[in-house]
């Protein structure tokens, strides 16, 4: 084998471990970016949010199983999800937000109660949801999945028009303000009740539209939320609560590490290195990796 | 007929009604655990003989656990139209083992202190085995009979195995593997005893047979990102992935290695708890040709195997499927070889039963007859093996006549 031929192989063996690290990275950021929007908002740690991403598979198998097409349960599952989260947060959660600890075991019961109604209408089954691009193309040597470039795509979207609505517009300055001071920001006339309601509902929407497109690849079962949950949560401690580039920024880290190291490592040692990473990083940077020291 | 207790899903499309009562029923069964439920024996008999069922009624493996306690009350309920055991009628008493070895341990305490049964069927996992075993027949003195495939070397006392060891399922399907895949095999398996046992025996004969092992590798139970183990196969060229990664990881993991293009380029699949339970978790494409090897297929012909399913789904419709990889087929045999035992032994009690068990045959059951092997608590059986064809098996092999376990 010549030099040139090594070297071919070497960059096809980064193109698709770069490939495989963004696609896992872009579904963690999805699901992240609306824990951590939801935890810096309102200081509640949604343990229902991996089963508000269930709950955006789940829509998107029942459109499947009723013979629609499945991009268009992709399309309802955010504004479905959006609808539960905002009922949930009227019912039930602006409750708690006096209570971070009561709102912990109050967010952990709804998601159970979620499971498992949908454990029991599954029958407790895997389900293939099949993706709406399916097969892969080739890029030399390399098969890159249709469907996770457009997951890729569709993370940078969303993320883009965070960013913009969050600085650039007049409902992005209002959300800042009820994140940073609310007190201020209620007497400034701005109704800090309805931001909060807004973006619960904006969290598990994206946690809803996370779920409908990440369903083709891990298939439809009642426990999908629950490790992403877990891994979410190390991702928001990571970026740090209090802004919105910061949980993205941790998901993608752990996105990274998580998909990474099985490449280097034994899987299960890999599994705990991520914990043990990220649990030094915070000791390091206990505010998080952007913090700014704000005040 | 048997109670009415079906507790399957319906596959009715789904109405306002339907969602409501599913999501009442789950979250009650969430709040008080479904609990047992017995069914009782016929009008007018005292006496009978009390069989317990220790099975995960609910949690992960749910589907599972009720397909055996279908399976069970079908038997049971069959045994007693045609006049009992012993002329006594069978009474079940189900406990749910609820996939949680404490909630189980105190379930199955149950079954022995308050219900006294003479007879313990049950339990799916290996871990669940290891936690109910010394309840059942240590301090319970009960006989106990385990009904899944696993990993072997389970030799307490009184303790009857129904299902496939690693020597069934390997001893023939590995040759067919090499002969219809390849002498390089690779054995990504999920971390616990079930496929490090497997694997060791896997190994051996794969070995025995002029293959090679590339790689053998352990993931955490729930991984579900494939990538790194998915590049291995490719860039070793690997031509058989013998499987024993679990869900919810396999779903994943088989479609990253189809989009690899591991088997557009001749590699072969294989996977030995594959049954109909699990031919939903990935579309027909992505495992177009795995091979399974197992005691039961849907697709086996045999007039008696298809009678049994059929009325196994004329009685349980839905999703809870009669299935060998879900211990519904060793659960069959077990009661039926426990019949078959009670009625040479004549008697009921724990050293009688056991020593009839221990050379008790039937002539009909899922896949064909069985028989156990004498001094070993296990049991021989055809095997099958079945390759994926748009999302069904076919059956391609069968067993020259029983399979020998090679236990204990």
């Amino acid at each position: 084998m010549t030099r040139n031929q090594d070297r071919v192989i070497a960059v096809e063996n980064i193109v698709s471990v770069g490939f495989d690290l963004a696609s896992f990275s872009a579904i963690m950021v999805l699901m992240v970016t609306g824990l951590g929007v939801i935890a810096s908002m309102m200081g509640v740690f949604n343990f229902a949010h991996g089963e508000f991403l269930l709950l955006g598979a789940y829509t998107v198998y029942l459109t499947h199983s009723h013979g629609y097409p499945v991009w268009a349960g992709m399309v309802v599952a955010p504004f479905a999800v959006a609808l539960v989260g905002l009922a949930l947060e009227r019912g039930v959660i602006r409750f708690f937000y006096a209570e971070p600890v009561v709102a912990m075991l109050g967010t952990y019961a709804i998601g159970l109660v979620i499971r498992e109604s949908v454990r029991g209408l599954i029958g407790g089954l895997y389900h293939s949801v099949p993706d709406p691009l399916i097969g892969s193309f080739s890029l030399g040597a390399v098969q890159l999945s249709r469907w996770r470039c457009v997951i890729i795509l569709v993370t940078a979207i969303v993320i883009a028009v965070f960013w913009f609505v969050l600085t650039r517009t007049g409902l992005g300055l209002t959300i800042r303000a009820s994140l940073e001071n609310p007190a201020l920001a209620r007497a400034s006339g701005i109704s800090t009740n309805r931001v909060y309601a807004l973006t619960f509902a904006v969290g598990a929407g994206l946690a809803g539209l996370a779920g409908g497109l990440m369903v083709p690849i891990f298939s439809m079962f009642a426990d999908l939320g629950v490790r992403f949950l877990i891994q979410g949560f190390l991702a928001v401690l990571l970026g740090g609560v209090g802004s919105f580039e910061g949980p993205a920024l941790g998901a993608a880290v752990i996105g990274v590490l998580s998909a990474g190291l099985p490449w280097v490592l034994s899987p299960v040692l890999a599994d705990v290195l991520v914990f043990v990473i990220a649990i030094v990083i915070v000791k390091f940077r206990p505010a998080g990796l952007l913090s700014t020291q704000r005040s | 007929m048997p109670p009415q207790r079906d507790f399957a899903p319906s596959t009715a499309p789904l109405t306002r009604r339907s969602l409501l009562t599913g999501a009442a029923w789950a979250a009650g069964a969430v709040a008080l655990g479904r609990g047992s439920f017995v069914v009782p024996p016929a009008w007018g008999q005292s006496n009978p003989i009390k069989v317990g069922i220790a099975t995960d009624l609910t949690g992960p493996i749910g589907f599972a656990g009720k397909a055996n306690a279908n399976v069970a009350s079908m038997v049971a309920s069959d045994i007693n139209a045609k006049g009992g055991v012993l002329g006594r009628s069978l009474q079940l008493f189900i406990e749910d083992t609820a996939s949680n070895e404490s909630v189980a341990v105190n379930n199955v305490r149950k079954l022995i202190q308050r219900d006294r049964v003479d007879v313990v069927f049950g339990g799916i996992t290996s871990s669940m085995r290891n936690a109910i075993k010394d309840v059942i027949v240590t301090r319970g003195k009960t006989l106990y009979i385990y009904p899944q495939l696993y990993e072997g070397q389970e030799c307490t006392p009184y303790i009857f195995c129904t299902g496939p060891t690693p020597a069934q399922q390997c001893d023939e399907f590995i040759p067919w593997l090499i002969k219809n895949g390849g002498k390089r095999f690779a054995l990504p398996s999920a971390n616990y005893v079930w496929p490090k046992l497997l694997n060791q025996y896997a190994r051996k004969v794969i070995q025995a047979n002029g293959g090679e092992v590339v790689f053998e590798e352990y993931y955490p139970l729930d991984q579900v990102e494939y990538s790194a183990t998915v590049n291995k196969i490719m860039t070793n060229n690997v031509n058989v992935v013998f499987n024993t990664v679990i869900p919810p990881g396999v779903g994943p993991f088989i479609k990253q290695l189809y989009e690899a293009g591991f088997t557009k380029r001749g590699g072969r699949l294989s996977c030995v708890y594959y049954d109909e339970n699990t031919l939903n978790i990935n579309a027909a494409h992505e495992f177009e040709g795995l091979a399974s090897c197992l005691d039961y297929f849907r697709a086996i012909k045999d007039p008696f195997s298809a009678k049994l399913q059929a009325d196994y789904d004329k009685l349980y419709p839905g999703t809870v499927l009669f299935t060998a990889g879900s211990a519904a087929t060793g659960m069959y045999r077990g009661l039926k070889l426990w019949e078959s035992a009670v009625n040479k032994a004549k008697k009921v009690d724990r050293d009688t039963v056991a020593a009839a068990f221990d050379r008790a045959r039937i002539e009909e059951g899922p896949g064909g007859a069985a028989e156990m092997v004498p001094g070993k608590r296990h049991c021989k059986m055809n095997m099958y093996i079945a390759v994926a064809k748009n999302g069904n098996y076919e059956v391609v092999s069968q067993s020259k006549g029983l399979v020998d376990p090679k236990e204990c």
